[in-house]
């Protein structure tokens, strides 16, 4: 019987559901000491006294490290633009200056108080176009020096405060907005969001015999290993970095935050192990949040309304370092025609430095403001026009075969169109038109993704006992895509129960090098990379078995738990006693499985800056939101909530509609509940969850969800990626939605009451000025 | 610091007597934990009275009384019975249930925040607090006793022991509306409270407005008040109420919502809580 | 000072500060890790335990309060029939994803059933308002209660 499709629970449920599972800030070890940070007040200034000594006097107090204790060098993803701990100058507030450890928590955060620190403020940088003009202060004075991760020649476009540049120019766009019939114009602002996983942030770090261990809940291992050996100045293979079970991340955890802290309070406590847990309020000032940014975007119309030509200029947030974001920044070209025809389009994304909290990676990244932008302009342009907004959308809708702006071949961009039919199946969009109440509105909207496509590995071993192993650095960020996925695919071609399959956590030492759970990649790479290593285990089964069973290998099937002869299923013998047969004679059983995705062809002479060149294993996305405005408080809920989604093929029911109900919920937040307000001094305003609002469960409505399964031929299964298309578009059709219910389009993200309000009580005293005339 | 619990009211105010401002009372902490947690208060000592079960007390014979220590979740699940909806409803939307179980009234009541959501619904039930100490014992308007932002005339020897609410009137309605951007979870951006007393032939006889978030602290405004007595809830006597209220009050920009929005929705939330208030009135 | 408890049925007696959280207690003093540290001000409800049966933030109740009362945590409710039954609904309804809230989840609604055994949907919606979980968007969790209800009804 087949697993895949099927209801199994995850393997880490019931450890889970216990309180058994060990998660990153449950970890304790032998002797462990705790750790704190001293960080930065202010997000611009001059440091002009730091003393440790009052907190090294302290009894208790095992060692403060400062910038002066922490090699000479900087680190990071993409450019090594950071250092470890502020030296002369801090650029954000929250940014470490030093760190102690202590023989408690309680006392570690009195020892870092205790450290004096004086700062002399400077301007901040705040303001996005401020910040690009020639007589700004600049964030990176020495930003000429600094050198990608990976070596001078992976140099992009940067300069100043513009932290990278990504331009694509076509033939065409000026000769098409000069002969142009009307021309739509319009801006959008969005705020940043934080994650905000319950789990806060930590690390236990140790060092001993040379080496740095480091125990975390991370999306991705080996990117934290790289990160620490370059801040630690030492070789890669010198840290080992050690997963536990993840309260959730969302791409906050795909970067090193507290790793190379406790690593290096380690060292300096010599050796003892060091425990650092963020506060909350420490972990939302700090969080690589998802970037704010401006886009404007301005289309060419001809006297038939249809798009001739486009604009679209993204200036984005980078906070204070740079992270993962100029890899990220160039993706705004294959987002800024949406999935609609638009003609040639210029599209001019840049990156900016602020004095602000680095930003970074958020499920579903630039995508859910660059569909924000692109869908209300859509929205914008059907009413400019006087047509209905989703006939609007079919007539430029992509279809098979469509040719993007970086020259990649979508194949079966038609699926959208499938999208759009599911959704009006379920809601006939003349009906929603028709049945039309006051203070209400729907909104549609639709977009493309890729799956990452980035290298995984595991290794498949089969105990004595008949039972398997997988060993993978991939991580199971709650998705499911471990813990059901993996655990699925090799369960289902081993022919043994998923409860008989067991993941490891990663563990870098041990397992090989995995891109960590992000771009919804896991349940593809690492379950097709499994995939392949349970095939070798398979051949190497068969070929034990064929002397059990005296048959020759070809002839046999692993099935039901057994390997038996094909058509003679009675003639078998268990893959147990094969499996122990096996150790005894020709050795231990076990198969190992590479896969990474290649990038779709593309055109490199497109756009410069052009760093994710185009999107791996594309899927399609079609959703749709009703809302009420409460006329009196300018509140706005979400009655209902559609999705049509292809996923390749579904491996969990429950783990799919999982990633698809929590993603909207999340972009729900974003669009209306959560806000991440920078003041011009570059301090965040929202500081605790009581004011960083998440939506509750009365503030979300059950989605309904209709998977598209057009099974990928490289996939495991056909699965394509499922976990970050579902908050692409709910800022875009509950911005849509809200303009429908109030007659005035509001371009800012997210939505507040403010906003909604105002904009009712001035459209009311418009009509009774109107009346009254 | 010290913790020590009391296990009697004498033996309580005999500790307040002795320690007086050193000390601070602890009853179900959901405010005092937090305080202590980020060091905004460095008590010397801490004053457990949450165990003193006759200050749990809820009396709806002859007045309405309730004990100090009676919880948000008992208001909340109508423990003062018919005619207190707005003091149901306010401690309904104090946190979520955790809170609620163990949150207090006279808890809410003395850490006098600016958004406390049960003090404009005391208030239009014409609370009036009562006040313990060695000393003796005094009672007080609610509307006296919260006289600023987190500041009561409350003497550091003394302990809330007793809220005392007006009875319930014949064809009256109350309510209690929030302002909040989820579905719960919030501090109150905006809370009003209403209680219309009507005649039978719906004109408003009898009045109360309050409001929280919109000030230092909590108040009524007796100018919204007066506006409604005579109208029917109608949208002209709704108006001139709404006008009467925004004079009243004096909202900032603060990190939960603008001074602007806070006056954009008075009126509108007004013109609901009266009209809320005439169909409980005529059920 | 010493305080005596009770702790899934099992007498304590554990040394707590004065302004020590019920949180901190369980967690540090007592290895009960499965309760779990979400904001610490008492916005999240990760960290729900029930004392006396009333669910509460044990992040902002006071460690010394619990003296000669009963606390309920995750880690007890195996030997409860309703906490048993909702945990294995929480797996088996896909109401589990990253885990860390689920602990506050499991223990508010075991409160929120005895005291109530069928709750509509939107009572539950309700009832849920103090607890956070940022991977589900709730829908699953209220299917795991769904469940969880019909399940005990057919008993």
């Amino acid at each position: 019987m087949s697993v895949i499709g099927e209801r199994v629970p995850r393997s880490d449920g019931r450890a889970k559901a216990s309180g058994d599972a060990e998660y990153g800030v449950d970890h304790a070890e032998p002797g462990m000491i705790w750790g704190a940070l001293v960080r930065s007040p202010v997000s611009s200034g001059r440091i002009t006294r730091l003393d440790t000594a009052p907190a090294l006097a302290m009894p208790g107090v095992h060692a403060v490290v400062t910038a002066a204790d922490a090699p000479d060098t900087r680190a990071g993803w993409v450019l090594r633009d950071q250092r470890l701990f502020a030296a002369d100058r801090v650029l954000y507030e929250g940014q470490p200056v030093a760190a102690v450890a202590a023989d408690t928590l309680e006392l570690a955060r009195e020892a870092a108080a205790a450290v004096v620190l004086e700062i002399e403020p400077l301007p901040a940088v705040v303001d996005l176009d401020a910040a690009l003009r020639p007589d700004a202060p600049l964030v990176h004075p020495d930003w000429e020096s600094y050198v990608p991760a990976l070596g001078p020649d992976a140099d992009y476009p940067r300069h100043g405060n513009l932290a990278a540049e990504s331009v694509s120019d076509p033939p065409g766009v000026d000769d098409a907005f000069a002969r142009a019939h009307r021309v739509v114009t319009d801006e959008f602002v969005v705020q940043r969001q934080y994650q905000a996983y319950i789990e806060p942030k930590s690390a236990v770090g140790t060092y001993r015999d040379g080496r740095y261990t480091v125990h975390t809940a991370h999306q991705f291992p080996y990117n934290v290993r790289d990160r620490v050996s370059q801040f630690l100045d030492v070789r890669p293979s010198a840290v080992r970095i050690v997963g536990h079970t993840i309260g959730g991340g969302f791409g906050a955890k795909l970067d090193a935050a507290l790793e190379p802290y406790a690593a290096l309070l380690s060292k300096a406590a010599r050796g003892r192990a060091v425990k650092l847990v963020n506060t909350r309020t420490e972990d939302l000032l700090t969080c690589p949040s998802r970037e704010g940014a401006i886009t404007r975007v301005r289309s060419a119309l001809d006297e038939d309304g249809t798009i001739i030509a486009r604009e679209l200029e993204v200036i984005a947030d980078n906070g204070a370092y740079s992270g993962e974001m100029p890899w990220l920044a160039s993706i705004a070209l294959h987002c800024a025609r949406g999935v609609y025809q638009a003609g040639p389009t210029r599209v001019t994304a840049r990156l900016v430095y602020t004095n602000t909290a680095p930003t970074g990676a958020f499920r579903g990244v630039n995508g859910t403001y660059l569909y924000h932008a692109v869908e209300r302009h859509m929205d914008h342009i059907a009413a400019e026009l006087g047509v209905d907004r989703r006939e609007y959308r079919l007539r430029h809708l992509f279809d098979d075969g469509e040719e993007l702006l970086n020259g990649q071949v979508l194949t079966d961009a038609g699926i959208l169109r499938e999208g759009f039919d599911a959704i009006e199946a379920a809601a006939p969009w003349a009906k929603l038109e028709a049945e039309r109440r006051p203070y209400r509105g729907v909104g549609i909207a639709a977009a493309w993704w890729l799956t990452n496509p980035m290298p995984g590995t595991a290794v498949v071993k089969l105990h004595e006992d008949g039972t398997a192993a997988v060993i993978t650095a991939a991580t199971d960020n709650g998705s499911g895509a471990v813990s059901m996925g993996v655990t699925q695919i090799v369960a289902e071609r081993l022919g043994i129960p998923p409860s008989d399959v067991f993941v490891t956590l990663p563990d870098t030492d041990v397992a090989g090098f995995d891109a960590g759970s992000q771009g919804s990649r896991t349940t593809r790479i690492v379950g097709k990379a499994s995939q392949i290593a349970a095939d070798e285990v398979i051949t190497k089964l068969k070929d034990v078995a064929a002397g059990l069973l005296e048959a020759a290998a070809d002839d046999l099937e692993v099935a039901d738990g057994t390997v038996r002869v094909k058509g003679a299923p009675g003639t078998s013998v268990p893959i147990a006693v094969v499996a122990a047969t096996a150790t005894n004679t020709v050795g231990p059983i076990q198969g190992t499985g590479s896969f990474v995705t290649p990038f779709p062809d593309f055109n490199p002479g497109c756009a410069t800056g052009l760093m994710l060149p185009s999107f791996p294993t594309p899927t399609y996305h079609v959703h749709l939101a009703e809302v009420e405005v409460d006329p009196v408080t300018g509140t706005v809920q979400v009655l209902r909530y559609l999705v049509a989604q292809e996923v390749g093929a579904v491996i969990s029911p429950d783990g799919t509609y999982g990633q698809v109900m929590g993603g909207v919920t999340q972009g729900i937040g974003y669009a209306l509940h959560e806000s991440l307000r920078i003041g011009e001094d570059g301090r965040y305003r929202e500081r605790t969850l009581e004011s960083y609002r998440l939506p509750l469960a009365g503030d979300v409505p059950r989605v309904e969800f209709f998977p598209l399964e057009h099974p990928d031929p490289d996939g495991p299964h056909g699965a394509k990626g499922v976990g970050e298309g579902p908050i692409l578009l709910p800022a875009a059709v509950i911005a849509n939605a809200v303009g429908d219910a109030i007659g005035r389009p509001l371009n800012n993200i997210p939505i507040t009451p403010e906003e909604v309000l105002a904009a009712l009580q001035t459209a009311e005293l418009r009509n009774v000025e109107e009346h009254m005339r | 610091m010290e913790l020590s619990t009391a296990d009697s009211v004498d033996a309580a105010l005999d500790e307040l007597s002795r320690r007086g401002e050193r000390c601070r009372v602890l009853a179900g902490g959901t405010d005092v934990m937090i305080q202590l947690a980020r060091r905004e208060i460095t008590p010397e000592h801490l004053l457990h009275v949450e165990r003193l079960g006759e200050l749990r007390a809820v009396e709806t014979e002859g007045s309405t009384r309730l004990g100090a220590l009676v919880t948000h979740r008992d208001l909340a699940v109508g423990r003062l019975g018919p005619g207190y909806a707005a003091v149901a409803e306010s401690a309904a939307t104090v946190g979520g249930l955790q809170t609620q179980v163990v949150g207090t009234i006279g808890g809410n009541v003395c850490n006098a925040s600016p958004a406390a959501d049960t003090l404009p619904a005391l208030l239009v039930h014409d609370a009036e607090v009562t006040l313990r100490s060695v000393r003796g014992s005094r009672t007080v308007p609610l509307a006296e006793f919260v006289v600023g932002r987190r500041v009561t005339t409350r003497a550091p020897d003394e302990l809330l022991t007793t809220i005392t609410l007006g009875r319930p009137i014949p064809r009256t309605g109350d309510v209690y509306l929030k302002v909040g951007r989820r579905s719960a979870m919030e501090v109150a951006i905006v809370g009003l409270a209403a209680r219309l007393t009507f005649d039978g032939t719906g004109v408003v006889t009898d009045a109360r407005i309050a409001v929280a978030s919109v000030g230092p602290r909590p108040l009524r405004s007796v100018g919204a008040e007066t506006a409604l007595v005579g109208g029917t809830g109608d949208a002209e006597s709704v108006h001139a109420a709404a006008k009467a209220l925004l004079q009243d009050v004096d909202p900032i920009d603060d990190v939960r919502g603008t001074a602007d929005y806070r006056r954009r929705v008075i009126p509108g939330l007004l013109g609901r809580a009266v009209r809320v208030c005439a169909e409980r009135a005529e059920g | 000072m010493d305080v005596t408890l009770t702790v899934n049925g099992r007498r304590e007696q554990v040394e707590v500060g004065p302004a020590e959280t019920l949180l901190g207690m369980l967690r540090e003093r007592l290895r009960l890790t499965g309760t779990k540290e979400g904001c610490n001000e008492g916005e999240c409800g990760a960290c729900t335990v029930l004392v006396d049966g009333l669910p509460v933030d044990s992040c902002i109740y006071s460690a010394a309060a619990t003296s000669g009362r009963s606390v309920e945590t995750v880690e007890g409710l195996a030997d409860d029939d309703l906490g048993r039954d909702l945990q294995a609904a929480f797996v088996a309804a896909g109401g589990v994803q990253c885990g860390f809230c689920t602990p506050g989840f499991l223990t508010t609604l075991v409160a929120v059933l005895r005291e109530n055994p069928e709750p509509s949907e939107p009572e539950l919606r309700e009832a849920l308002a103090g607890n956070i979980c940022r991977c589900t968007g709730y829908s699953q969790i209220l299917d795991a209660v769904a469940a969880t209800i019909s399940g005990r009804n057919r008993r």
